[in-house]
């Protein structure tokens, strides 16, 4: 909201300075003794944190993370079935989407099931993305998505940045009512399997929302740290 | 809750590591004197060398040091942060202290630079020259009050009655010396300017010789009063004298014989530290400063020199304007309770802590107030410290004239403070706007971080 700034000359009382010094000196001791003496609130949600006794608003950045809010394009994944492959079909439609054209596939078909592909090799140069979301929007199997609430992580070499299906299959599984492998089932899922897959699926979200490309409390570093404490790290 | 009593224990723990340490240091210097006298030398000499080595380096040097990183930990709390804390020990940041071993080693390694075709001889002067007289300063501030040596370690005889303080010299000329040396100092920053071949390093030698000469006068006639009031150019009788009552138990510290000399003389005092808001000589966006050409250690003198100031600075208005090492409450108690060694130690724990706070309130002022222009500055030199001193100096001379016994200037002192603090405390904030968004930008909270924002 635009507002005029007062602009007036000093008046007698300001132009001897040391009252207005004075003001100055007791805010400014207010601040430090407050700081001093009380700790800081760290909630990671800075906005949510009691300011009342400290109002240090710092957020000391590698320890204590902002959590990203919930239409957060993040690193990509390629979601998986219940059965551990991926939704994703390889029709091509991300790469073709992608502007920056950093999304590279080798279509395969399973052995047994001719009827359905599979993508070989599915590539994303993160070096190249430019995190516009497009993939997800074209997709039309809900195979890849950007909800894991992390950005793409440093690495010293570019070869680390290029993530291959093998590291872009993670995450939970979801499977939809309208899969055509559930709907007519396939020789690659066991007819077990197939009935427990069938109980889970969800109706296919007609409208976009944050909560149809999001999957609540999934993220990346959760899951790197589950890895860990299970003694699987690469 | 843990870091409120955490605060207070610590805070608590420095008050008696400050009287401690004055009682080391009157230890060691009784030690050295016992020492000396046996040796057949005079025994103020080994007193004056334990307090060379206490005062000088232990008193000047530590907190001179620990300022630098004080500054970042203080101004980070004044501005709602947290500071420098990613050295760590052990998992604790202990409050910043190890990025002071940080800094001197980096200062130390390093290379020294020298610019082509500066004047080689003036260019390495120039920091000591800096440095040296604002450490020399601290020689004849009276830390801790004279108590016979048989007090200190039992000597006896002669020898017991040999005078220890925690003073380093006593020249009669007392504060002349201090004009004397204070302004030296101008020669280093001045010389750093010239000799360094720059055109804008030698701006800011200007600057800072312009600044500081001109901040010399009225630094100077604002203590005028105080040797008038006191009748004594020596800072310990000063001190003395400050002990005692007027205005019934009131005693005659100089912030109420000279209220308005002692905001002279802090802003003048303040003007040579060359510090914010008076940090004119150095100027980021414009011309850098006079050590613009300097480098590793020769740079961290000159930048110490500013911390050194500060504690010198802290010293002397201890001892001029609140009392020295009188621990002023519950004095007489403490007098006639204590030893006088365990007394002495107090009222120089009094004035190192004395010290700590107005080395924090220098601290404070610098993070709140902006800088000057190079105008304003002169104009309050010469329009307004200077004229307000000189009516200081009459006033003061006379009303010691009309009543020698003080009471009349103690009076006027106690006026012109209960004025100050009325004028302070009648807040005019400006008139809010009539549309109506008064309270968008208003709030306290807002013009809190307005004024911490630097």
């Amino acid at each position: 909201m635009p507002y005029t700034v007062d602009n007036r000359p000093a008046n007698f009382r300001e132009q001897m300075y040391f009252p207005e010094i004075l003001q100055g000196l007791k805010i400014a001791a207010r601040h430090f003794f407050k700081n001093l003496f009380f700790s800081r609130d760290a909630n990671p949600d800075f906005l949510e944190r009691d300011r009342s006794l400290n109002w240090v608003a710092t957020l000391q950045y590698p320890e204590e993370r902002v959590t990203y809010p919930p239409g957060y394009r993040g690193l990509h994944r390629l979601v998986p079935r219940e059965d551990g492959k991926p939704r994703c079909v390889a029709c091509y439609m991300c790469a073709t989407a992608c502007p920056a054209q950093c999304i590279y596939i080798e279509a395969g078909e399973y052995a047994d099931d001719p009827v359905e592909k599979y993508p070989v090799k599915f590539v994303i140069d993160e070096m190249r993305c430019i995190v516009c979301g497009f993939c997800v929007e074209a997709c039309p199997k809900d195979a890849i998505r950007m909800d894991s609430g992390e950005h793409a992580p440093p690495s010293y070499d570019r070869a680390a940045q290029i993530w291959d299906e093998q590291r872009l299959l993670r995450g939970p599984p979801i499977s939809y009512q309208n899969d055509p492998w559930l709907r007519r089932g396939s020789p690659s899922i066991s007819p077990e399997k197939l009935e427990e897959m069938r109980a889970r699926a969800r109706p296919f979200p007609t409208v976009a929302t944050d909560e149809a490309s999001q999957t609540p409390g999934f993220s990346v570093r959760a899951l790197a740290q589950e890895a860990k404490e299970r003694g699987e790290g690469r | 809750m843990s870091r409120l009593f955490g605060m207070i224990f610590v805070l608590g723990g420095l008050v008696v590591a400050l009287v401690g340490l004055g009682w080391a240091f009157y230890l060691l210097a009784g030690f050295l004197a016992v020492t000396f006298a046996n040796a057949g030398l005079p025994a103020q000499y080994g007193a004056v060398i334990g307090n060379l080595l206490t005062l000088l380096l232990v008193v000047v040097m530590v907190p001179g040091s620990l300022l630098s990183v004080a500054e970042r930990k203080w101004s980070a709390l004044i501005q709602n942060r947290i500071g420098a804390n990613r050295i760590r020990i052990a998992g604790s940041s202990l409050g910043g202290i190890p990025f002071l071993v940080a800094d001197a080693v980096k200062m130390l390694t390093k290379e020294r630079f020298q610019p082509d075709q500066a004047t080689r001889f003036l260019f390495n002067l120039a920091p000591i020259l800096a440095f040296a007289p604002v450490f020399a300063l601290f020689a004849i501030v009276p830390v801790g009050p004279a108590v016979p040596l048989s007090a200190i370690n039992g000597a006896e005889g002669a020898l017991g009655r040999v005078a220890i303080a925690l003073q380093v010299a006593s020249p009669d000329a007392g504060l002349l010396y201090l004009f004397a040396i204070a302004s030296l100092a101008v020669y280093g920053t001045s010389l750093a300017g010239w000799a360094s071949n720059n055109k804008l390093a030698l701006l800011g030698g200007v600057r800072a010789a312009s600044q500081m000469i001109s901040y010399e006068v009225s630094l100077g006639l604002a203590l005028v009063g105080t040797m008038i009031a006191y009748r004594t150019l020596r800072l310990e009788e000063m001190v003395v004298a400050q002990g005692q009552g007027v205005l019934g138990a009131i005693p005659a510290l100089g912030i109420l014989l000279q209220p308005v000399g002692f905001l002279i003389f802090f802003a003048s005092a303040f003007a040579e530290t060359k510090r914010a808001p008076f940090d004119l000589p150095e100027g980021e966006s414009e011309i850098v400063g006079y050590f613009l050409e300097y480098s590793g250690m020769q740079f961290g003198l000159l930048f110490l020199s500013e911390f050194v100031e500060i504690v010198i600075l802290s010293g002397v208005i201890v001892a001029v304007f609140f009392g020295g090492w009188h621990p002023i409450l519950f004095e007489e108690t403490l007098r006639a309770q204590l030893s006088p060694l365990a007394f002495a130690a107090i009222g120089a724990g009094a004035f190192l802590g004395k010290m700590v706070v107005l080395m924090w309130v220098q601290m404070l002022i610098r993070w709140v107030l902006p800088r000057f222009r190079y105008d304003q500055i002169q104009k309050l030199c010469w329009k307004i410290l200077l004229p307000a001193a000189l009516l200081n100096i009459f006033i003061t001379a006379a009303a010691v004239l009309v009543d020698p016994s003080l009471r009349l200037l103690a009076g006027i002192g106690l006026v012109e403070l209960v004025a100050m603090g009325a004028i302070t405390a009648a807040v005019s904030r400006a008139p809010k706007a009539a549309h109506g968004h008064a309270d968008a930008h208003g709030t306290d909270h807002g013009t809190a971080h307005a004024a911490a924002g630097h």
